[in-house]
């Protein structure tokens, strides 16, 4: 095995140029860093300027009194709980879910899916809300707990585990997503051969499987654990009412809490987070520095695993009892509440009414041209992000040494700062990006594009890297030796077999886009309003029966499209599985 | 695996969506009217709700339509952000500025990013409410007052008192001063009144009062059962009632701290003119009548305030000077922080 890693390791080197577009190394590799640093880096480090000057000139002053103040631990300690227990909760889950679903036979898999993406994609303001009426004084589980014997109180979501629970639950999908080919992509015989030589289902589990996936799981985890780093949502919604803070609030308090030492303070608060973000992509290196996977395959989405009819019928009610409650509940809720007439009147015929898809669809304007806007944004940033991003993680998987791992980092800077910290950057950045040179960017759609390929273009690559990590690198040399070059060599060769993990970051960062709030709230300009900022104005306002109903909306449109080209997805199996 | 058939069947659906936003550019370039004077464009920054700030720009743009009005709406907090992360790199876009409160104006005020402009529409409107340097002007009366749930309680309240008895312990919420610029505002004037002071925040924490993070999620408490009692932003709770919401509005007899919603221009505005002709309009007659039809208490002398609301002359205000305001605002909001903190 090692003398097998070393030599494949060699022969990734000694390789003659790859690709027609990256020949001339260094020189590319320069400007390709200087092209990062000044989009990735640059609007950050002004923001982190901020946290050295006052008037006087250079300082350390911001740091030794906010690093100085009890409140700033308490709230970093609160952080690094409840980052590590969702992400702990959105891995178990996230691969869980994952192995069921490529390796157990269990009936509806698509639909299934479907249901998995669904606590990642309604908005946590409403996964929130229809959580704390879930486990409220007269919800359905203090009912339950009623009738059970002996004391049993409910829950109380106001606390950190409550935030731990639906952080895990709203992420756990990312897991999911960059797991499941990975498992699909185990080859058969490898588990076989384990069998073989005598090792148990559960051994061959832990020596194989896992080993095999960790690239998947570990990029799956990392981008769980950056989400959770940076939600504001949920922490806000949750934190504020028992006064449990973490990075995400408190920067957003000192953000608003004006005066001329705000940003100073916040940018030393964001410097902390960074640190955070830091550690967790350090670790998911490290986990993947021994991981190479040697084999390649197809994916492969037959079942391997046949349960007993009894055992299937088990778990199968329980997968779906579990979706029922953490997908199909919060949606309901939602839905529930947009077609009631106003907040408090009784759940009756007559109090239901569609005047507030009315207001949405006929009255006001803006949430069509918000849908619209925003899906040219989605769109958009999708397409730049899966050219960009799948070049860059082939350059980072093909040269894996410190300038391809540094433009990485500096990437995975601005997803993990909370939205509102990075909009402020942005700004900071597009209204003079050299002093004294104004190019109109700002205040204008365009700085949203770049807003959006500027935050989520790592999770592109994450997806796309891990696609590549799939690979053997003999097969990129076997289609050399067959005469497959360039373009030939990607088409036939490589982008079949990388298709899904790259189709997976690239749907990624269509939902983000889509739904993005924080970033677009502060950037946005007249005619350029988004989804999210739609929502957060009837919320703001008071109405958020209006902003129930487009989130319902929204998240039956993308459940239809889902749902739709499942179809359409099976009829194309049916007709290219029989032309084969 | 046919993830791939998903990503495209969103893509699809998209696509279709897409299509209906290009007529839009092209109805907005007919606009061109003939118009007196004042042209130009303006940008508008406000917290107000998306569709208020939308007809006060419509009447105005009628009125001069040689003007092109850019409105940016968010937060009072989020607005505040932009302006001051404009200002820090440089450059600040907005000409006219309409939030929550006189104190936020006070700030940029002291910063010495306001213009000064003396609207002669201001004689119409008490002087507290307008800045003596006239760097900013209020526009509106909201009150908070108490909102109360009408299915659970019988005996409406008339008392802030009621936050702090055993009545309410438990289920009473209030907006977070962290969060909210009004909510910060309110904290500033209660605590600086005699008989009520740091002692009420101290009860209504010993009494467990939620804190929510804004106006609206008290609104959803009460209405929905959760909570009794609310502090709440007047116009909402009126709004909530009207639409069918049990719950009542009271106005309670000690007073009740007032945001004014002022207007004010930036100092370094492109478009002077325009600007003062657009604060003029907020403060006319008819800007006033626009914002009583929208359901708020107008600031102006003789315009009536819409149904279910008081005016300003039937409201018994707690007064604080913006200044002091200002300079205690910080300490305010850590010493709520240490009341209500761990």
């Amino acid at each position: 095995m090692m003398v097998k890693q070393q030599a494949i390791g060699e022969r990734k080197k000694g390789m003659p140029s790859f690709s027609l577009f990256f020949q001339n190394k260094n020189f590319y590799k320069g400007i390709g860093l200087l092209a990062v640093f000044l989009l990735f880096l640059l609007p950050v480090l002004r923001l982190v300027w901020l946290s050295f000057v006052n008037k006087s000139g250079l300082t350390l002053h911001y740091y030794q009194q906010v690093l100085q103040e009890a409140a700033t631990w308490v709230t970093v300690q609160n952080t690094l709980i409840i980052v590590l227990g969702s992400t702990l909760l959105a891995l178990v889950l996230g691969v869980a879910f994952s192995w069921i679903v490529a390796y157990v036979e269990v009936s509806g898999k698509r639909a299934m899916q479907l249901f998995i993406f669904l606590p990642f994609i309604i908005p946590s303001y409403i996964t929130t809300l229809a959580w704390t009426q879930f486990f409220s004084g007269s919800g359905p589980v203090a009912a339950l707990l009623a009738r059970l014997p002996g004391n049993l109180e409910v829950p109380n979501l106001y606390s950190i585990g409550g935030i731990v629970l639906l952080l895990g639950l709203s992420h756990y999908p990312l897991v999911y997503l960059f797991t499941v080919n990975v498992f699909r992509k185990i080859p058969r015989d490898l588990e076989e051969a384990a069998a073989t030589s005598g090792l148990s289902k559960k051994q061959a589990f832990r020596k194989v499987v896992l080993p095999l996936a960790l690239p998947g799981i570990a990029s799956g985890g990392l981008i769980a654990f950056l989400s959770n780093l940076d939600n504001f949502g949920i922490p806000a919604f949750l934190g504020t009412p028992s006064n449990i803070r973490v990075l995400s609030t408190y920067i957003y308090e000192q953000v608003v809490g004006f005066g001329p030492e705000a940003f100073s303070r916040a940018a030393v608060l964001s410097v902390l987070l960074g640190v955070i973000a830091l550690f967790g992509t350090l670790l998911q290196w490290f986990l993947l520095r021994r991981s190479r996977v040697t084999e390649t395959a197809r994916s492969d989405s037959e079942p391997r695993i046949f349960l007993k009819p009894a055992k299937r019928r088990v778990l199968e009610v329980s997968l779906w009892a579990f979706l029922l409650v953490t997908s199909v509940m919060p949606l309901m809720a939602m839905a529930a509440l947009s077609l009631i007439s106003a907040y408090g009147v009784p759940f009756t015929l007559e109090n239901l009414s569609l005047k507030n898809y009315e207001h949405i669809f006929l009255i006001d304007a803006k949430p069509a041209s918000a849908l619209a806007n925003s899906l040219k944004l989605a769109l958009v940033t999708m397409a730049i992000c899966l050219i960009l991003g799948t070049m860059l993680a082939y350059l980072r998987f093909k040269y894996p040494d410190w300038s391809t791992k540094t433009a990485e980092l500096f990437i995975t800077i601005p997803y993990a700062l909370p939205g509102t910290v990075f909009a402020l950057c942005m700004i900071f950045m597009w209204i003079e990006p050299v002093p004294g040179w104004n190019p109109g960017i700002y205040g204008t759609v365009l700085i949203l594009f770049i807003a959006y390929t500027t935050r989520f273009l790592v999770l592109q690559i994450r997806g796309s890297h891990t696609a590549f990590l799939q690979i053997d690198p003999s097969m990129e040399e076997a289609a050399r030796i067959a005469g497959a070059r360039g373009w030939t060599k990607w088409r036939r060769i490589l982008l079949p077999l990388l298709f899904p993990g790259i189709l997976g970051g690239a749907l990624l960062v269509f939902l983000m886009a889509l739904t993005e709030l924080t970033v677009s709230s502060l950037l946005w300009s007249s005619g350029s309003e988004t989804v999210g900022v739609v929502i957060f104005s009837y919320e703001q306002a008071g109405y958020s029966t209006y902003s129930t109903a487009f989130s319902t909306v929204l998240v039956l449109g993308i459940l239809l499209g889902g749902a739709l080209f499942m179809g359409l997805g099976k009829l194309w199996d049916r007709k290219v599985m029989k032309a084969k | 695996m046919k993830k791939w058939t998903a990503t495209a069947g969103v893509l699809a659906m998209t696509a279709m969506l897409a299509a209906c936003s290009g007529e839009e550019a092209a109805n907005n370039a007919e606009a061109e009217g003939t118009g007196a004077g004042i042209s130009g464009s303006l940008d508008f920054y406000t917290s107000q709700p998306d569709a208020d700030a939308q007809a006060l720009v419509d009447a105005f743009t009628e009125k001069n339509p040689d003007v092109e009005v850019s409105i940016f709406r968010s937060g009072t907090e989020e607005v505040v952000s932009k302006i001051q992360a404009e200002d820090q790199a440089g450059d600040i876009q907005a000409d006219v500025l309409l939030v929550a409160d006189s104190v936020t104006f006070e700030n940029f005020k002291k910063e010495e990013l306001l213009l000064s402009y003396k609207s002669p529409e201001a004689d119409a409107i008490d002087q507290a409410y307008v800045d003596p340097d006239g760097t900013y002007t209020g526009t509106k009366v909201m009150a908070t007052g108490l909102i109360v749930n009408t299915n659970e309680v019988k005996d409406l309240p008339d008392s802030w008192s009621v936050l702090t008895e055993k009545a309410a312990k438990g289920k009473a919420g209030m907006p977070s001063p962290l969060y909210s610029g009004a909510a910060a505002y309110n904290l500033g004037v209660v605590t600086k009144q005699d008989g009520m002071g740091w002692e009420f925040y101290e009860d209504m924490r010993a009494n467990d009062i939620t804190i929510t993070q804004g106006n609206g999620a008290v609104l959803e408490g009460v209405a929905m059962g959760e909570q009794q009692y609310g502090m709440i932003v007047d116009y909402l709770a009126a709004q909530a009632k009207s639409d069918g919401s049990p719950v009542e509005l009271v106005y309670p007899k000690e007073g009740v701290p007032v945001i004014t919603e002022p207007v004010g221009i930036l100092a370094n505005t492109d478009n002077e003119e325009a600007a003062q002709a657009f604060v003029d309009f907020v403060l006319s007659e008819e800007g006033q009548e626009l914002a009583s039809d929208q359901g708020y208490t107008p600031i102006r002398q003789g315009v009536e305030a819409p149904e279910g609301l008081k005016s300003l002359d039937d409201i018994k205000v707690l007064e604080a000077d913006s200044v002091e305001l200002l300079q205690t605002r910080d300490d305010d909001k850590a010493k709520f922080g240490e009341i209500f903190g761990q």
